[in-house]
């Protein structure tokens, strides 16, 4: 469940990069911690974001957890879609459940982030 | 019997009434002057009836989630407000019938019509006939309470601008409402009207909602009206009004615009210290029109007594029924003072929240001002609704439970809950801080399971970190 096009930031967020735009969700790892996602809490398009900031947050039945961007720019898009079925994070993460687009400022942050390889190995590591 | 104590009570709010059956039972004889209702703002345009227009609300989000549950409810939720309102009403009479009868079982004399004082021991009542007469009294106690807003930038005309009292009797749903304020009331109301499908915009000059709370239950809450749909813009306030004939626009001060059909004042509410008469007997106010008293409740005048929003302390109506037993006792010869370092109050927004004592803002700059660092003097804990039992059993699973205690001592400074019945369980933690329980007295008291009070014994566990059920994080 890593899909071997994107990049992963270590808490758990991915990236998929088309041009200077990179779109944002939470990995399979992350929706299966939180269990029942219930409500996503989203930055408005137009934000200002910078890499490793908090853009908002994830609430399940179980806990309530922070989205950061990987990534600094400008919040293009947010999926509308989630604010009625924010389950769809947890039956199509790395889909339908994408959280926000963003206009990249810096496209070489995506460099410092983990392939699929190294998030795969990242999370072997953290399951003790 | 010609020893009787007489005390005549104006207004007929939790302040005075509550008062008036206490001095009853002390043996005075008692004259209450009401000019609107028994029960005053509280039960008949504050607490009580937003109450029963929220519970139904509540209802109804339940019964958007029962499918998921296994509840097959065929059709979707449709809410009908005259009824609502009918209902609203219904329970507001049944209470006020039952003060009427408490004042006629204790042979409390009650008055309809305006007061006002003409000496210490003399109210003038002007009633709805106009025929004036004369209470004569040993003892006065003034519970007048506090009113509707009346700005000029928001003129009030029951159509577009309307005061809470007036948004409680509308009985048809507006497609929008901007409500200005977020504070108790108006988070209240985006919670009532974001539920019956109303486009809610709340508007708040402080930098977040619920501004007087716990910083953290204000984000919480923030984020929980969003939830429910309500648009939130904190730190901008309105700087010019548009009105046409179907909508009103809001100008906001950093630029954005919002258009309503309905707008909520919901900001300034007045003290009722004037036109009674208070310069006749020389009382004494403050800078906002308060009524100065002691901690007898006397105010500057002595045998002239002041309870409830009128003296412009906690304007709670708890808060004032404390003040008017003590007012009472006072008179009556006994000795009496509110201690106000106890203060449990609920804000019933879906959900809810429950809080007594300092936040924890208040109490670091408490310690700081001792010369105390605070991340050494202060220990917080803190547990989610999500961990307990009969949280995940009922679905009850948003909130949180924040407890926080001075380290050294293990004193419980203030408690805050946000989730499903918060204002009712708070109660506990106001018990233990009235008897100066700690917090290691709270978390070993043994708490029934499964119950959301089990939610303080964790979260009174996890100031000294050991509570049991902490939830999982995503990351740590």
């Amino acid at each position: 469940m890593i899909p071997k096009d994107l990049r992963y930031h270590q808490e758990h967020e991915w990236v998929r990069v088309s041009g200077t735009q990179a779109t944002v969700g939470i990995s399979h790892f992350a929706q299966d911690a939180l269990g029942d996602i219930v409500f996503i809490d989203m930055p408005k398009p137009g934000a200002i974001v910078k890499a490793g900031q908090q853009i908002g947050e994830v609430e399940s039945t179980k806990t309530t957890s922070t989205i950061y961007t990987p990534v600094s720019g400008t919040i293009a898009k947010v999926n509308a879609d989630l604010k009625d079925h924010p389950e769809v994070v947890n039956s199509d993460p790395y889909g339908k459940g994408w959280m926000v687009m963003i206009d990249m400022s810096n496209p070489s942050d995506v460099d410092k982030l983990m392939t699929a390889a190294q998030y795969e190995a990242f999370l072997a590591g953290q399951k003790h | 019997m010609t020893s009787q104590k007489h005390i005549a009570i104006l207004g007929a709010g939790p302040g005075g009434y509550v008062a008036a059956i206490r001095a009853a039972q002390l043996g005075a004889s008692v004259t209450v002057i009401e000019s609107h209702a028994l029960g005053g703002v509280c039960l008949n345009w504050g607490c009580i009836p937003s109450k029963a227009l929220l519970s139904v609300v509540e209802l109804g989000d339940k019964v958007k989630k029962a499918e998921d549950r296994g509840l097959l409810v065929p059709g979707p939720v449709t809410y009908d407000l005259a009824r609502m309102v009918a209902r609203k009403n219904k329970v507001v009479a049944t209470l006020v019938q039952g003060i009427a009868t408490l004042f006629k079982a204790w042979n409390i004399e009650y008055v309809q019509g305006t007061g006002t004082l003409r000496d210490r021991q003399t109210v003038t009542v002007t009633r709805a006939d106009g025929a004036p007469r004369d209470v004569q009294a040993d003892a006065i106690v003034i519970a007048t309470g506090s009113s509707w807003p009346n700005l000029p930038q928001f003129p009030i005309d029951g159509q577009q601008l309307l005061t809470s009292q007036q948004l409680l009797d509308l009985e048809r749903i507006p497609a929008s409402l901007l409500i200005v304020g977020a504070g108790v009331e108006g988070c209240e109301f985006a919670a009532l009207y974001s539920g019956m499908g109303t486009e809610v915009t709340i508007v708040e000059l402080m930098a977040r909602v619920l501004p007087l709370e716990d910083e953290e239950i204000s984000l919480m809450m923030e984020r929980e009206l969003k939830k429910r749909g309500v648009t939130v813009m904190t730190g901008t306030t309105v700087e010019r009004l548009e009105r046409s004939p179907t909508t009103i626009t809001a100008h906001l001060k950093d630029g954005a615009q919002v258009t309503a059909e309905k707008l909520l004042v919901s900001v300034g509410r007045g003290l009722n210290s004037s036109g009674i008469g208070l310069e006749h007997v020389g009382v004494q106010t403050g800078r906002r029109g308060e009524i100065l008293v002691n901690e007898r409740m006397e105010t500057t005048v002595p045998g002239i007594y002041a309870i409830g929003d009128v003296v412009g302390k906690a304007m709670l109506a708890h808060v004032a029924s404390a003040q008017g037993k003590v007012a009472v006792e006072n008179i009556m010869g006994h000795q009496a003072t509110v201690r106000y370092d106890v203060i449990p109050a609920g804000i019933f927004t879906l959900p809810e929240i429950g809080r007594v004592g300092v936040t924890e803002q208040q109490a670091r700059e408490g310690v700081q001002a001792a010369g105390q660092d605070p991340d050494i003097a202060l220990k917080v804990g803190r547990f989610r609704y999500a961990g307990l039992g009969k949280g995940q059993a009922t679905g009850d699973t948003t909130g949180l439970f924040k407890v926080i205690a001075e380290s050294a001592s293990g004193r419980i400074l203030g408690v805050h809950i946000v989730g499903a019945h918060a204002a009712d369980l708070v109660h506990e933690a106001a018990m233990a801080m009235q008897v100066g329980a700690t917090v290691t007295q709270m978390a070993e008291m043994i708490h029934a399971h499964p119950t959301l009070a089990e939610g303080l014994m964790e979260a009174a566990e996890d100031v000294e970190g050991k509570a049991i059920h902490q939830a999982r994080k995503r990351t740590q």
